[in-house]
């Protein structure tokens, strides 16, 4: 019975076609979501760094904590329900809104991460280049971030592969813009409705996140391996 | 806090370093209390002390890697650190407070000299740091003044100041061409080939030219000391600062490091050297400082410092360490 149903929804080309557009569709909102948590976590990072140096950055970094701490210490579903139906609630909007609310959610995350990554750079390394007459940001850009990027890879990558299996709340939203309708995780309840049978079209499903996740880990295995090189003995 | 605080000011026109009248407190914590010393051209000075007596602190103080919390530090006659009014007469006269003091003391001391009156008023106010009310316009001015005509920004001055660590620091993300070549590239100081000829000059002459292209995880401690000391070179110091550089070597390779800064000394470099290797200290340096508790308690010549020590304390640590 169970395989059957899943060969049926295998082998059926509307269905498994739906399926793959679903994952399409989550690729696409993870990816823009990542761009954004990227820049914001790095810039955060910058700015709560740099508040240990400079006058001029110590209200930007408490403005900065106030989102890591919020944004850390509250459900991004709620957060997804407060942009989507609140903030930013516009007309054929949702997508964007949603994209938007997992950036921002990941951006707390990874500015915690890279400002890990930045501490555990011996202290030894800015005091070498400062003491060369190197400013600091000339020591933070060719000295520090090349070592803390490569002390960080495995924990962005892990918030990357949590990024994308978050996004499957978006369907409870009903989002719906241009092309995206629908992400993976609607796609396997649209495809239930046919099957009715939730074991079968979950497991492919979650056949499909596993694949993708698994090349993600192995992205990341890769990434940190070449960057690895340099310092091996 | 400041109470009983030592003050005075060195003008020493042909020192390379004047450090006056320096504290440093970490937190509550006072490590320095009051070093003042001057570093002239062409010296080889030795620091010694027991752990924690505030050696690496003076040393990091002078290349600011430390933020002095009172006190000047001086390089070239140009001032590296905010403007100290305790160590300037003429900036405190400047001062209500002084004019209030001063009135005071006059009137309580009928017999007082104008000069008199003018010292007491002016160690009065240092000994009990009374300047901290708002001291209005010529003050405020005089600081000013004097501070936009002699700073100099302490990113130049650690150009000319160079430094060598315990645990060597070399750029772990470059390689030792690369660990060499960075700071006088980025700076301006030369183009990049120029740079790698002389980078390529300098390793061969502590016979590491092969080492060029490595990254200093592969190499031993006593090479990376010895290239962190040619990095040093590369932007043409016109002092060597060494905290401990001996220190964190496995007991074979002390003697290639050391013949290494015995070579710069003898080309005429100026050295502060913490150290504890009293060998050195008596064959290379000058002059020997010895630090206790946070402050200088002497300083000679090698030979009255180790053959005729004075300070009790001094003759305690020497007794131990030789
Ligand atoms: N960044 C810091 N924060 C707090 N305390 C510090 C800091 N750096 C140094 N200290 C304290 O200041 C005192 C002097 O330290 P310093 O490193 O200057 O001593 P030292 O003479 O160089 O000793 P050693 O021979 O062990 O290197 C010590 O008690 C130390 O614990
Ligand atoms: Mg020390």
């Amino acid at each position: 019975m169970l395989f059957q149903d899943i060969y049926r929804i295998i082998s059926d080309k509307e269905l498994i076609g739906y399926l793959f557009q679903g994952l399409g569709n989550t690729v696409v909102i993870t990816v823009f979501a990542v761009l954004i948590g990227l820049f914001l976590g790095v810039a955060v990072a910058m700015v709560k760094i740099a508040a240990e140096h400079s006058k001029a950055m110590k209200i930007p970094a408490v403005i900065c904590n106030i989102y890591t701490t919020v944004i850390r210490g509250t459900p991004v579903s709620l957060q997804l329900f407060i942009m989507v139906f609140g903030v930013l609630a516009i007309p054929g909007f949702k997508v964007y809104a949603a994209i938007l609310t997992f950036g921002i959610n990941s951006g707390a995350y990874v500015s915690e991460n890279i400002r890990a990554g930045i501490n555990s750079v011996d202290k030894g390394q800015t005091e070498a280049g400062r003491a060369l007459g190197l400013s600091w940001g000339k020591t933070m850009r060719k000295i520090i971030l090349p070592q803390a990027v490569k002390n960080v890879i495995p924990a962005i990558g892990n918030e990357m592969i949590a990024l994308l299996k978050e996004t499957s709340i978006i369907s409870w939203i009903g989002a719906t813009v241009g092309t995206i309708t629908f992400d993976l995780n609607a796609a396997a309840s649209t495809v239930n409705r046919t099957v009715v049978n939730y074991l079968a079209s979950g497991i492919v499903a979650g056949a499909m996140y596993l694949a993708v996740v698994y090349l993600m880990i192995l992205a990341v295995k890769l990434i940190e391996r070449r960057l690895g090189k340099n310092e091996r003995r | 806090m400041n109470e009983g605080k030592e003050v005075f000011f060195r003008s020493d026109d042909d020192a390379l370093i004047n450090v006056c009248g320096l504290y440093k407190y970490f937190g509550k914590t006072e490590v320095l209390k009051g070093v003042s010393c001057s570093i002239k051209k062409g010296e080889k000075v030795a620091i010694i002390g027991l752990s924690g007596s505030g050696k690496s602190t003076f040393l990091r103080c002078m290349n600011l890697l430390e933020t002095p919390t009172y006190g000047e530090i001086w390089f070239e006659n140009k001032l590296l650190t905010p403007v100290d009014p305790y160590l300037h007469a003429d900036i405190i006269r400047k001062s209500r407070t002084y004019k209030e003091v001063r009135a005071k003391i006059s009137a309580e001391n009928p017999a007082f000299t104008e000069t008199d009156a003018d010292k007491a008023a002016i160690s009065e106010i240092k000994a009990h740091d009374l300047l901290k009310k708002n001291e209005g316009k010529s003050y405020a001015a005089a600081i000013k003044a004097f501070y936009k005509s002699n700073f100099l920004d302490a990113d130049l001055a650690r150009r000319k100041i160079g430094m060598v660590f315990q645990h060597f620091n070399l750029f772990n993300n470059l390689t030792v061409l690369k660990n060499m070549t960075l700071a006088p590239v980025e700076t301006g100081l030369y183009g990049k080939e120029e740079a790698e000829e002389k980078a390529l000059g300098l390793l061969r002459r502590i016979g590491l030219a092969d080492k060029a292209d490595v990254y200093p995880a592969t190499l031993s401690g006593g090479q990376k000391q010895r290239i962190a000391i040619v990095r040093a070179l590369m932007m043409d110091p016109d002092v060597l600062l060494f905290d401990e550089p001996t220190s964190a070597l496995d007991p074979e390779m002390v003697g290639e490091v050391l013949s290494l800064m015995k070579e710069l000394a003898n080309d005429g470099m100026t050295m502060v050297v913490v150290t504890h290797e009293m060998g050195f200290a008596k064959e290379v340096a000058s002059r020997v400082i010895f630090i206790d508790d946070g402050v200088i308690k002497e300083e000679n010549g090698p030979e009255e410092f180790f053959g005729e020590p004075k300070d009790e304390r001094l003759k305690d640590f020497l007794s131990k360490v030789l």
